[in-house]
């Protein structure tokens, strides 16, 4: 930092700038952070683009809850699991509500996810220079689906259990790799106690960092890119009407040019103009 | 898009950028109300809406209602629609054919829609594309909604039981079939076929009851019930719109 040295400083905060001065020689931190926050953004950014953030936060919650109801969950097949269901919803001080976020969170996250996406496809932000990151956002949508399906069967009740043999004999009929992707989700032929650890696996370890991966890529890609700008922000518009005034302008003084073509209507298109020309 | 679209695409998002304003704390702002809003709303949800322990797992007793969770609905509907359907292998259309088109669609999709232009509407082959599929999602997750839970326990209209059949007709209903299957208008019309006809097929009893154990996805298998169960189911199903109209 370069501000002028007008007098003694405080101790405390003399030692505190020379810790960030310290780790900023090493890390770069500051410069990373006046990259992520302090980057500017197009005037016109609007609510609309607040549902990736939300969606990232909702994943945050979703991680938080998730590692409480680990600390109670006992994956055990052979009386555990649904017994520790139970403690949980019935015992553990704020337990019920704890499994209640993480339940609904997973149905908020499907929905803000899809908002964003949607949000993305009709602003076409997905074209240059943001190919990649509509990619990696696509990505962490079906993870996301793959979480609620992993996460479902924890619960092991009959809806639960019975849903997700199901969704997995979908998963086996697949053509030629189906069988094998069947017998990797049960764990063997059957449903059994390997199933039960092998979604729970997947589900709080193999997925997150999936999705922490995915969203860590995503987040650079966007401040790399910046983020998009409505396509009908003020600025914009301003441009397209610009371009338009433009544009009669040349075909008025094209008309004007043209020795008894002043009949020709204001609004003639620059293309035929030339054409007569 | 063109190299020329391109770098007029860069210069105008750099102008944008430079007569923009800093992410913190403007974009900042907006995000944390809404994600803040989200967060109270869950917690509200959550408490309004309680969470339930369901019955616990049972693997022997089938009697099931295969019901995932809402976000699944559109497939297993997909399920339904191509269920009655003898046209290619209906599981295959509905589980893996549609399901894939679409997700390679998503992922390729910037790849697809190239062009320059991002104004709304200017682009009506896309926002055709999301109509179509949001309708769609939106429409058979309704269908998934509206379905009954269980349909296990009613009777079954048929006539001409005998004693086998009757017994057949105990072990569908106690085994939740109905609940994939319909007969004689009973029962959730999917995942599975229709079976009021099924009879029709013209089966023999070894044969359904090799099916009834290892049934082609996503039915699960029955391996577990009692022989004599599966002998009784087998002659019902079997005489379904045959014998037991």
């Amino acid at each position: 930092m370069t501000t002028k040295d007008i007098g003694p400083k405080n101790p405390v905060q003399k030692s505190a700038d020379a810790t960030i001065d310290y780790v900023d020689e090493r890390s770069g931190v500051k410069t990373g952070t006046r990259w992520f926050l302090f980057r500017n953004i197009p005037e016109g950014t609007s609510w609309y683009q607040t549902l990736g953030f939300t969606a990232m936060v909702v994943f945050g919650m979703q991680a938080i809850t998730g590692i409480i109801l680990a600390m109670y969950y006992v994956p055990d097949t052979r009386g555990g699991a649904y017994e520790s269901i139970q403690r949980i919803t019935e015992e553990v001080t704020w337990g019920w509500l704890v499994r209640g976020m993480h339940k609904w969170g997973a149905s908020v996250m499907i929905i803000v996810v899809f908002l964003h996406m949607a949000r993305v496809f009709i602003w076409g932000a997905y074209k240059y220079p943001r190919e990649l990151t509509w990619v990696t956002g696509a990505f962490l949508l079906l993870l996301t689906m793959f979480m609620g399906l992993t996460g479902y069967l924890l619960v092991w009740d009959q809806k639960a259990y019975w849903a997700t043999v199901v969704a997995v004999n979908i998963f086996a009929s697949a053509p030629i790799v189906g069988p094998y992707i069947g017998d990797i989700l049960r764990a063997g032929p059957e449903f059994g106690p390997a199933t039960l650890s092998r979604f729970y696996s997947i589900h709080m370890l193999v997925i997150p960092g999936a999705i922490a991966t995915f969203i860590g890529l995503h987040l650079y890609f966007i401040v790399r890119l910046g983020i998009s700008e409505p396509p009908w922000s003020k600025r914009r518009l301003r441009i397209e009407r610009d371009e338009e005034d433009a544009r009669r302008e040349a075909a008025r003084e094209r008309a004007k040019a043209l020795p008894g073509a002043v009949t020709y209507p204001a609004t003639w298109p620059v293309k035929a103009e030339e054409g007569v020309r | 898009m063109k190299p020329a679209d391109k770098k007029a695409y860069d210069k105008d998002y750099a102008l944008a950028k430079k007569t923009g304003k800093p992410f913190f704390p403007y974009a900042i702002f907006k995000d944390t109300i809404v994600a803040g809003l989200t967060i109270v709303g869950i917690i509200v949800l959550a408490i309004v809406v309680k969470v339930e322990v369901g019955e616990p797992v049972n693997a022997a007793t089938t009697d099931f209602v295969p019901r995932p969770e809402w976000y699944f609905y559109f497939a297993f509907e997909l399920l339904k629609i191509f269920a009655n359907q003898d046209v290619l292998t209906p599981v295959i259309m509905a589980t893996f054919m549609v399901p894939n088109i679409l997700i390679i669609l998503l992922v390729v999709w910037p790849f697809i829609d190239r062009g320059p232009e991002r104004r709304i509407w200017k682009r009506p082959f896309a926002m055709g594309m999301i109509v179509l599929v949001t309708g769609f999602l939106c429409y058979t997750t309704y269908l998934g909604a509206k379905t009954p839970a269980g349909v296990s326990s009613q009777g079954l209209p048929v006539s001409g039981l005998d004693e086998a059949g009757t017994a057949g007709m105990q072990v569908f209903m106690d085994n939740g079939c109905g609940s994939c299957h319909m007969v004689a208008g009973v029962g959730a019309p999917g995942p599975g076929p229709d079976l009021t006809n099924f009879g029709s097929k013209g089966w023999d009893e070894a044969k359904q009851i090799a099916w009834l154990k290892a049934p082609n996805p996503p039915m699960p298998s029955y391996a577990s019930l009692p022989p004599a169960d599966l002998e009784a189911l087998a002659t019902f199903v079997n005489g379904l719109g045959t014998k037991y109209k």
